[in-house]
């Protein structure tokens, strides 16, 4: 399978390495033999039809902070377009920076692998909160796969785990702690008494929140997630204009301690069903399945026949993240092999 | 027949008495009464089980005299006939606000503002406001919807349940 990655941010370099990391295993056990043949970043691309060394892209990215030094395959200021237009490959791998606005450039990329017959494994938000149907029909009329599991939830099985494990029910609604920025900041809150603006520069020290957190603490990220989740899972045809929004930045130690004396924690949720389509703070139970800690992630779907299921793992992290991508690719190679 | 009674209690003296009284007026039988006193609710009441034997219209008698004595059933055989719920209100919540959002809540059919709490912060804006409510069985969705409505007015972030 020739792969083209498009980004090398903190998730392609997790795909580069899980590939290189799982060689043996994936060709063992599903007769897969990854090759990545093109990756891209800012600089331009490294390309090689024969396939590039996994260690080789890290290593180069790490030192030089540009893809195009890649010894002898490099190629400075080439566009991603262009290389998806001149490499032969099978599978795009689109994980360039979530842009909310417009959700370009990856929504070109993945358009133009569609129609070019490619199929398609994206972590990115921006075009499947903005344009999820145009998208999803483009992958249905030109007969592609089209996997994103990594777009929400990180590390934490959900949409294929709700296509798949919880095939036959009827998925009612959504819900869920989708931003471990947040759920970080809250949980700190929680435990230390603290404000909001004291915890959240601790954050960002930490490096857990970016130096613009706008969209985390917003719940931006969040709604972008429910977007994602209100249409592939409940098939419910909305976009990100469609949610109600209400960040964290509000939240005072006074309201967490007083949600606290009733046994009740402050969370960011993000709520999908026919009738809600909301991020919000909300109130849980300690003791439930929602009062994870840290910066991780938990939803829950509400089904016709299983009744609640809850699933609970790493929102974030390069390798985590780069995990779900590796399950996306493994489902299409059963497809296509 | 028998009913399996839940009662939520304020944990003052004279309480249970108080509760007992119409049932052995009316002639019901009481089975058995658990009553801890140590274990309370968040808000500090005491929940108390009581199981009474008799014929239905004596038994729906003593339902109808708890209600009247204002007595808060939570639960009959296992089904819950009041659930509690909780919101937390963040803003420079004044006197009025306080009072005009507790005369709206209790102007609801079957709501009751159980407790209120407030913690008022240096910086106004920062101060924080929890109201439990307990309300029949199937309320919930509604109520939430209209703390949200006076919350948006008044221009408080508005914390619910999930």
């Amino acid at each position: 399978m020739k792969i083209i990655i498009l980004g090398f941010g903190a998730v392609g370099q997790g795909v580069a390495r899980v590939l290189s990391m799982k060689k043996e295993y994936l060709k063992d056990r599903y007769g897969l033999k990854p090759q990545i043949v093109a990756v891209t970043d800012r600089s331009g691309a490294a390309v090689n039809v024969n396939g590039l060394d996994g260690e080789l892209l890290l290593n180069t990215k790490s030192e030089t902070g540009k893809i195009s030094s890649y010894p002898e395959y490099g190629v400075a200021g080439i566009s991603s377009l262009k290389v998806l237009e001149d490499v032969e490959y099978d599978c795009l791998v689109e994980v360039t920076p979530t842009d909310i606005e417009n959700g370009e450039p990856a929504r070109s990329h993945i358009l133009k692998a569609m129609g070019d017959g490619k199929d398609v494994v994206t972590s990115n938000k921006g075009p499947l909160a903005l344009s999820f149907q145009e998208l999803a029909s483009s992958a249905q009329s030109n007969g592609v796969e089209f996997k994103f599991e990594a777009s929400v939830g990180g590390a934490m099985p959900i949409i294929n785990f709700a296509h798949e494990n919880l095939a036959g029910c009827s998925i009612q609604s959504v819900y869920g702690i989708l931003n471990g920025t947040t759920n970080y900041i809250l949980s700190r809150m929680a435990n230390e008494g603290s404000s909001y603006e004291q915890t959240l520069t601790e954050a960002q020290e930490m490096g857990i929140a970016e130096t613009d957190p706008y969209q985390d603490v917003e719940g931006i990220d969040a709604a972008c997630k429910i977007v994602i989740l209100a249409n592939s899972v409940l098939n419910l045809p909305v976009t990100l204009k469609d949610v109600e929004v209400e960040g964290i930045s509000r939240i005072t130690a006074e309201s967490i301690a007083l949600a606290k004396k009733e046994g009740l924690l402050i969370k960011l949720i993000g709520e999908a069903s026919p009738d809600a389509l909301e991020v919000s703070p909300r109130l849980v139970p300690k003791g439930s399945p929602f009062a994870v800690e840290g910066t991780l992630n938990v939803a829950t779907l509400k089904t016709d026949l299983a009744d609640d299921v809850t699933v609970v793992g790493k929102g974030a992290g390069s390798v985590e993240t780069a995990s779900a991508i590796l399950s996306d690719i493994l489902s299409i190679w059963k497809v296509r092999k | 027949m028998r009913f399996n009674l839940v009662l939520d209690l304020p944990d003052v003296p004279g309480q249970l008495l108080e509760a007992l009284e119409p049932m052995g007026r009316l002639g019901a039988n009481i089975v058995a009464v658990i009553h801890q006193r140590d274990v309370k609710t968040e808000r500090g009441t005491v929940p108390v089980q009581i199981t009474i034997e008799g014929d239905k219209e004596t038994l729906d008698k003593v339902m109808d005299a708890l209600e009247v004595k204002n007595i808060q059933i939570m639960a009959v055989d296992g089904v819950l006939r009041k659930e509690q719920i909780t919101t937390v209100l963040v803003g420079d919540i004044v006197e009025e606000d306080v009072k005009e959002t507790v005369t709206l809540l209790n102007q609801m059919e079957g709501v009751r503002v159980a407790d209120l709490d407030l913690k008022m912060s240096d910086e106004p804006k920062n101060s924080a406001t929890k109201i439990v409510m307990e309300a029949d069985f199937g309320q919930k969705k509604e109520i939430l919807k209209n703390i949200k409505e006076v919350g948006d007015q008044k221009g408080f972030l508005v914390i619910n349940e999930v």
